[in-house]
């Protein structure tokens, strides 16, 4: 070796480098740690590595943010992401984490991210949330499920009710699963307006099914998934949307109801 | 166990020839079991999955012998080993007794980064004393022999010392690791060095291989990317055919990463393998092919991304 040769670890260090910004590194560098070929010098044989590592990376973004591409089209997503992965670095194995951080990265790095609530730019709040929502799609895809275990049926007594171990909830400013949907069946959705949109996930057959909730369902399911049982869960939503607890039981539990609907969907499992 | 493994090299199976196993193919090999050999996982896919990946896997081990190959374990990298990572995979391998485990020859990131790349390592003493003893120590956590597999370059670092088979060799005779020797990427790694396939093989530390990876690739005219999205080209044939006769047989199986064809497709594709099973193993001449200069990536990682949007369904009220 050259006396002059760095060692493995600042080789390494180097060339990391010069692939996440591929302007770190100058032609003198790059000449005195990678050799030519017949066909391409140096900088070259380097800058194949330098592409595909955004080339690679920004395919796999795209696939985890399908919505959010089609929202924001393909060259303003590269650009946010391209900039997500300069400034988060994968710091993962698994590429499944690879947009972990992209939704806060979006809320941290909006421009008017000084201005209060009611003067922001509404269409990032909708990007914020659909990438929220497509993060937690990701997530739910791969966690550990109920597959092949029995759920809750009709007979189950609201006292054993628990909720399945793959279950979500994400309250949106935007109805960003109607979104989402639709551009799963390749339509070309409007950004919609403003509209709180409270929703439910839960995988089943190791599909994930999003359910839209109202605010009463949303502050009842809350309060299951902190571990409150389903009575205590009612009075609690009763509580908070200042509704009597006798209606908020009824829409619970007649025939036809929240109950039956959703112990059909496979929300529930029984517990101790 | 013995500390390297090196015994139990010799009596890893020959499995015959193989497909990758890739997620839009999971059904129709479970509900079908089609005449397949084995199939090839790749490890990242399934280790962390709780979800239908997991399943899938458990179920098609069932019905055939299955290979882990990984491309995270990053075993030329400064950084210390991911036990928490060794301990998925060895958890992984107890529940779906693979055949062996296998990982390539280079580094994926240092400082905690992952560039999710199969980067090259410099071929010095140094690297060699460096991947060795992290050889050791994951055979030792996993107890099993490790099986690498050289991987395709598009450079070589100025500090370079040793060719990639003298690199191997050593590696083999320190650490009783086994081969996975990829054809194609010999053949991409020798034109972007200006090195000499045969003359590579002609080096190659055979007793040790146990499995033979062919893919596609993707000729640039001043380079070549290995690019795992279209059929074998016939110079790698040649080169599997030399390969195949020194490995006495070894496993053989297709990669196809990009452009997935229909499994039907694919099986087509790995069986003109056995066109190229001669007993004496001479190469036809290795002609030049045609080239594309647009630029492909390499080794696409895409794959390793679930398509999570068919798999969801929105309930209207």
């Amino acid at each position: 070796m050259k006396e002059t040769s760095p060692s493995l670890q600042g080789l390494q260090s180097w060339m990391q480098n010069a692939l996440i910004d591929p302007q770190q590194a100058s032609r003198e560098q790059i000449e005195g740690m990678v050799a030519s070929s017949s066909r391409l010098n140096s900088s070259q044989r380097l800058a194949i590595y330098q592409r595909n590592y955004h080339i690679r990376l920004l395919k796999c973004m795209r696939e985890q943010f399908p919505a959010l591409c089609h929202a924001l089209g393909a060259d303003l997503f590269n650009d946010f992401a391209r900039q997500y992965l300069q400034t988060y670095p994968s710091i993962s194995y698994t590429l499944s984490d690879l947009g972990k951080r992209f939704p806060a990265y979006l809320e941290e790095t909006r421009p008017d991210r000084q201005e209060t609530s009611d003067k922001r730019e509404s269409w990032i709040d909708f990007m914020v949330d659909l990438a929220q929502f497509e993060r937690q799609l990701f997530v739910m895809f791969d966690a550990p499920g109920h597959e092949g275990k029995p759920f809750a049926n009709l007979h189950s007594p609201d006292s054993c009710l628990k909720l399945q171990p793959c279950f979500a909830l994400g309250d949106y400013r935007f109805p960003v699963a109607w979104y989402y949907h639709e551009v799963k069946q390749n339509n070309d959705p409007p950004f919609p307006p403003l509209q709180r949109s409270p929703i439910a996930l839960i995988r089943k057959n190791y599909l994930t099914h999003t359910f839209s909730l109202t605010g009463v369902q949303y502050i009842f399911l809350q309060a299951l998934s902190r571990g409150l049982k389903i009575e205590e869960a009612i009075a609690v939503a009763a509580r908070e949307a200042a509704q009597p607890r006798e209606q908020v039981y009824r829409s619970w539990a007649q025939a036809g109801s929240t109950r039956e609907r959703w112990l059909e969907a496979c929300f529930f499992i029984v517990g101790d | 166990m013995e500390r390297n493994g090196t015994g139990a090299i010799a009596s890893l199976p020959k499995l015959g020839l193989g497909l990758g196993l890739r997620s839009l193919h999971f059904d129709q090999i479970i509900e079908q079991q089609p005449a397949i050999a084995w199939f090839e996982a790749i490890s990242e896919n399934f280790m962390d999955s709780g979800g239908r990946p997991r399943w899938a896997i458990r179920a098609i081990a069932e019905h055939y012998p299955v290979v882990l190959h990984g491309v995270s374990l990053s075993i030329g990298s400064t950084d210390p080993l991911n036990f928490p990572y060794l301990g998925k995979l060895k958890a992984l391998a107890e529940e779906v007794k693979p055949a062996w485990v296998s990982d390539h020859l280079c580094w994926t990131g240092v400082q905690g980064i992952n560039s999710h790349d199969l980067l090259p390592i410099p071929l010095t003493e140094e690297t060699l004393s460096h991947v060795a003893a992290r050889v050791h120590q994951v055979q030792d956590f996993l107890e099993r022999p490790l099986i690498l597999e050289n991987p395709s370059t598009y450079l070589t670092f100025t500090q370079s010392t040793l060719t990639e088979p003298e690199f191997l060799r050593q590696l083999v005779e320190e650490t009783g690791c086994g081969l996975l020797l990829d054809v194609n990427n010999v053949y991409v790694t020798c034109f972007n060095t200006d090195a000499d396939p045969l003359a590579y093989l002609d080096s190659f530390p055979w007793s040790n291989v146990i499995q033979i990876h062919l893919a596609g690739h993707q000729h640039c005219g001043t380079h070549i990317i290995d690019t795992h999205d279209r059929a074998v080209e016939p110079a790698v044939w040649e080169l599997y055919r030399l390969a195949r006769s020194r490995s006495q047989g070894a496993s053989t199986l297709l990669e196809w990463d990009g452009n997935i064809p229909s499994l039907a497709e694919y099986h087509a594709e790995l069986l003109k393998a056995k066109q190229y099973m001669d007993e004496n193993g001479k190469p036809m001449a290795i002609a030049e092919v045609s080239f594309n200069n647009k630029e492909s990536v390499s080794t696409p990682v895409d794959f390793l991304v679930p398509e999570v949007m068919g798999n969801t369904i929105w309930e209207q009220k």
